[in-house]
Order: C-alpha cells, then sequence, then structure tokens
C-alpha cells in the first residue's frame, strides 16, 4: 500500500479542517480526493507532501515514515492549481530544476528533459519563458517538471481548476493517458464529480474534514454510503420517502404499477435532448425527473397533466435521511 | 481612464512642471552652472585638494559598507516579514519604518549615547577593546546603515507578497533545501527590488548629513565625508570648492539612476 494515513487531524484555528482522518491509497493508481471546497480535501493533499504540517496523526509513503520528513526528502511531486512556474526560468530550465538539485550529469539531464517534453507534447516550446505559453501549456509544464525526478507518488491539488472548460476536458483525457503509460501512484484533489469519475481508479469522498466514502466510480455512484455522497454525485430528488435520481424516475400517463404515486406536472423544461418536469404529486412532494425528449412527447407530456411515478426498475435508491438535501 | 477638458489638461500639466522646476530643476540647474562658471577650474581645484579627495573616498567606503550590510539585513529582514509569523511581528515592521520618521540628528545623538567612549552604555567596553565606534568610521557606518534601513525592505516586502510561496513550495517539493530554494527562486523573483533598494540606499547614503554630521568629529582627511566637507568648505567661503563637491555627489546618484534604467529589462511580468 503506497500512501497511509492514520488518525490525522488539522485546525486552522477554531477551523477543524481534518477529523481523524485514516485513508489509504493504493499504489500504481489513479486517486481522486473528491468533496465539495473546504472541505479539508486540498490540506490533506499538502499534508501528504509535507507542504503543512498536521496537528496530529501519521503519513506513510511507500513503507517510509514520513510525518515529519521536510518537503524536499519525500520525493512527491506536487502539481498545484495555478501551475507555480519559475517565471524567470525557460521551459526546459523549469522541467531540469529537480534534476540540477539532484546534480546528475549535464547530458542525462538534457536527455530526460527532451523525453518527458516530448511525453507533455512541449517539445517545441523548450526555450521559451512560461509567460509565453497558455494555462494548459503551462500546467503540462509543471507536469513535466513533477514528473522529471521520478517522484515515488505524484500529487495534483485541482490541477485543472483554473483552465477553460475545453481545455479541461482535454487534459483530462491526457493525464489518464499518462497515467495509463506511466503507472506512478497519483492522487488529484477536485470538486467536480464528473472531473472525479472520468479519471480516477478509486474515488476517496471527502466532506466536512472527514472521509465520506472510498471506492471506484460504479461503487460510489450504484452503493453510496450515505445521502451526502449520493447527492454529491449526481443530482438527487425525493419519492416517497427515498432519494435517486432524477433519471431513475419511471413516468406513466395512467398507473401501470402497484404503488405509483400520483402528481401533475408543475414545470416542464427542454434542454436539447432533455426535458427536465417538477412533478407535484398528491402528498405535497416536488419531485424533480429527467426524461428524453423521445419519451416526454409519447407519453404527450404538458404542463398541468397528470402522471404517475415509480423508482425504476435497478435504480440506485436509498432510504431518504433527515438531512437530506 | 476618466477624460478631462484639454485646458484642464494643460493647466494641470503646467502646474506640476512649475512645481518641479521651481523646486528641484532650477536650484539644481543653477548649481551645475556655478560649478562650472569658470570653466573647469572648481573641479580641478577640488579634485586636487587631498581633503576633498579622502573626504569622497569615505563617503564611498561608509555608503559601499553601509549599502552592503543593509541589503543583507533588509533581505533578511524581509522575508522574515513575510514568509513567516512571529510574535512580535508588528513592532519589528514598526520599528523598521522609525527611520523614516526620525530625524537623523536624533538618530546621531542616540548612537552617541550608546557607543560614546567615555560613559556610552556599550562604548565604554568598547573603546576599552580598541574599538572606537563615534568619531570614527564605524560610527559613521552605522549613523548610515540607521537612516537607509527602511529603503530595502520598503522594496522588497511588496514584491515579496505578490509573488507569493508557491514557486518556494513547487522548489521544496521538487527537493530544494531551503537555501537552494532562497538562491534559485526567491532571489531571483525579488532581483528588481532588491536593485531599486539598493540604489536608493546608495543615494540615500552618500547625503546623508544630519546623522554623520553628529557622530563625526569634523576632521579634514579623517572623519569628514563629503557632504561635511561641502558645509566646510562653504562656511569657509570656498564656495567653488562646495559646488563642486555638490555636484559630484548630485552625479552619483543621477548616475545609479541611469544605470538602473538601462539595466531593467523593458517587459516586466
Amino acid at each position: 500500500m503506497s500512501i497511509e494515513v492514520r488518525g490525522l487531524n488539522k485546525k486552522f484555528g477554531d477551523f477543524v479542517a481534518l477529523d481523524d482522518v485514516d485513508v489509504t491509497i493504493p499504489t500504481g493508481q489513479l486517486t481522486a480526493l473528491l468533496g465539495p471546497s473546504g472541505g479539508g480535501k486540498s490540506t490533506l493533499l499538502r499534508i501528504i507532501a509535507g507542504l503543512e504540517k498536521g496537528d496530529s496523526g501519521s503519513v506513510n509513503i511507500e513503507g517510509t515514515e514520513a510525518t515529519h520528513l521536510p518537503p524536499q526528502k519525500r520525493n512527491v511531486g506536487f502539481v498545484f492549481q495555478h501551475y507555480a512556474v519559475f517565471k524567470h526560468m525557460t521551459v526546459a530550465k523549469n522541467v531540469a530544476f529537480g534534476l540540477e538539485i539532484r546534480k546528475r550529469p549535464k547530458d542525462e539531464i538534457e536527455h530526460r528533459v527532451q523525453e518527458l517534453l516530448k511525453l507533455v507534447h512541449l517539445s517545441q516550446f523548450s526555450h521559451r519563458l512560461p509567460s509565453q505559453l497558455s494555462g494548459g501549456q503551462r500546467q503540462r509544464m509543471a507536469l513535466a517538471r513533477a514528473l522529471a525526478v521520478e517522484p515515488t507518488v505524484l500529487l495534483l491539488d485541482e490541477p485543472f481548476g483554473a483552465l477553460d472548460a475545453k481545455v479541461r476536458k482535454e487534459l483530462r483525457d491526457w493525464l489518464r493517458r499518462l497515467h495509463d503509460d506511466v503507472h506512478v501512484t497519483t492522487v488529484f484533489v477536485t470538486h467536480d464529480q464528473e472531473e472525479a469519475m472520468e479519471v480516477a481508479d478509486e474515488i476517496v469522498v471527502i466532506n466536512e474534514g472527514r472521509v465520506e466514502q472510498v471506492g471506484t466510480p460504479d461503487q460510489l455512484y450504484d452503493e453510496p454510503a450515505n445521502d451526502f455522497v449520493m447527492s454529491f454525485l449526481g443530482e438527487v430528488t425525493h419519492l416517497g420517502g427515498v432519494s435517486l435520481r432524477p433519471h431513475d424516475v419511471e413516468v406513466e400517463s395512467s398507473p401501470h404499477h402497484a404503488g405509483s404515486i400520483e402528481g401533475t406536472v408543475s414545470r416542464l423544461v427542454r434542454i436539447g435532448f432533455e426535458v427536465r418536469l417538477t412533478v407535484l404529486t398528491v402528498d405535497g412532494e416536488e419531485v424533480s425527473v429527467v426524461l428524453t425528449r423521445t419519451h416526454a412527447r409519447a407519453l404527450g407530456l404538458e404542463e398541468g397533466s397528470t402522471v404517475f411515478l415509480t423508482p425504476a426498475a435497478g435504480a440506485t435508491v436509498i432510504p431518504r435521511m433527515a438531512v437530506a438535501g | 481612464m476618466v477624460s478631462t477638458s484639454t485646458p484642464t489638461k494643460w493647466a494641470l500639466r503646467a502646474v506640476a512642471v512649475g512645481y518641479v522646476f521651481f523646486l528641484v530643476a532650477w536650484p539644481v540647474g543653477l548649481l551645475i552652472r556655478r560649478t562650472f562658471e569658470g570653466g573647469l577650474t572648481n573641479l580641478t581645484d577640488a579634485l586636487t585638494d587631498s581633503n576633498v579627495v579622502s573626504a569622497l573616498a569615505l563617503t564611498g567606503k561608509v555608503a559601499v559598507a553601509a549599502v552592503l550590510i543593509n541589503l543583507v539585513f533588509g533581505v533578511t529582514i524581509s522575508m522574515l516579514l513575510v514568509r513567516y509569523d512571529f510574535p512580535g511581528k508588528r513592532v519589528l515592521s514598526a520599528l523598521v519604518d522609525v527611520p523614516l520618521s526620525v530625524s537623523p540628528v536624533v538618530v546621531g545623538l542616540a548612537l552617541v549615547l550608546v557607543y560614546n567612549g567615555r560613559d556610552g552604555w556599550l562604548g565604554t567596553g568598547l573603546e576599552d577593546n580598541g574599538i572606537s565606534v563615534i568619531f570614527a568610521t564605524p560610527g559613521l557606518v552605522m549613523a548610515t546603515c540607521f537612516v537607509a534601513l527602511p529603503l530595502v525592505i520598503r522594496e522588497v516586502v511588496p514584491v515579496l507578497t505578490e509573488i507569493g510561496d508557491e514557486q518556494e513550495q513547487a522548489a521544496r517539493s521538487l527537493g530544494a533545501n531551503a537555501p537552494q530554494t532562497f538562491w534559485r527562486i526567491t532571489l531571483p523573483s525579488i532581483k528588481w527590488a532588491v536593485v531599486y533598494g539598493v540604489v536608493l540606499s546608495l543615494a540615500r547614503s552618500v547625503g546623508e548629513f544630519g546623522a554623520v554630521k553628529v557622530v563625526s568629529d569634523n576632521v579634514a582627511g579623517k572623519t569628514q565625508t563629503a557632504t561635511l566637507s561641502v558645509e566646510k568648505s562653504y562656511q569657509n567661503f570656498a564656495q567653488g570648492e562646495a559646488y563642486a563637491i555638490a555636484f559630484l555627489l548630485v552625479m552619483v546618484c543621477v548616475a545609479s539612476l541611469i544605470v538602473v534604467a538601462l539595466l531593467r529589462p523593458k517587459v516586466h511580468d
């Protein structure tokens, strides 16, 4: 097991950032720390890197007790949200930094830098300054810089957070492919559940300083441990005392299924191929439903229509809790 | 930008130019004219007077020493103020600004109280060990250091704050220890602020009069700096010599400003 965090606590003044966190992050995988802003995920990552110190608890990296090691002795690669490029150095010098600190022979450094710049598709920019690169290119350079020292683990703190949607998506795919090639244990922080689901092998959901659930994207989506995980991974609505996804609500124009709940369509919004309904049930519940345009047309739905709702067969359903959102 | 009517614009320009002209340009211009009134004689006379030459040399020595000391302490204190939290930090920050508000004469007097050889709190002990501070070069350097102390710090602190510590953290995660991070990452990032601080300190140190006047016994050829020698020449009705030395002092400052303007890269981000 690559990174083991045990009983980690961290406070900033009165604010509890991490509350007795235990996490094990497996070797060679791409793990996402997912959670809302201010939930403690970045703090956890920074403590693993040694950039922040926990108040109590321990961090073990690849069998090495690292709790009290300074960052430069942990052999981790760290990628920052705002790139943290060395502004006064060329792209090649940025990437070479870690190797020069380690006093590697000159020709070895040059060779390795070329290799890495090729890997991140920046070969033709090696003599430019970071200020002459786009955001996406800077972040790829920062990644090459972190990989240059052959880190035991690669840590990325909201790596695509400062980029626009299109570049974000490209880099996401690219990170996944890169990881499939390089196989270094990678942990990245994100608040974007789609990003986590798409890229990660394993997701650690963190909220209010605690680990809510650890699992593969499918496990989290299909078997959420609680209402928070379920609502964080996608839209949630409530029907007859259970929480479920809006697209898992079956809509019929007449009561075919036993236990179906009657309601009236109070709002109908069409977005491309999708139709979103708000249905007011006879019990006074407001249920959100998503169905395809075709399906909605087949049912002849419009505002004011009477419909009958049931959870679809095979839907992920969890009992509704008091704090359901 | 807010648009202003043309007459107002011209009026504002006239006020600004007039102000600087009457306060700075005209008096300095007159000084230069007087210096060269008899051709180069004023300058050559001054530069062949061994007392003037030794005064200029002493000013150079004191200024360079003070600038070097303030460079090291200024950068260190700036790092401390921006990158670390410790009790008493705000007091330190306030103390750094004291030399800006306190009259240099007060600085000189304070130094005399502590370091004079007869009854100074530290001075007697130093005197017993053969080190004189007051009425000697160390006192001149200390007085100059004191008045120029905030200049490097006030240039470097805002830049350090603005660049943040992410680059330093990145360097640490890549294996650099604290000194390596400082030399390779922090110092190159604050380079221009440091250069400006040094130039300002140099100009201030070369021109310092009040504090130096108190701690120096004004012996020509020994503890008389260039500014003190300007005063003495002027009082002795050797106006020509006074103008010549003053002109040289102005030139040092102009030259350092020109050097910085030339060195500074055109694109800065």
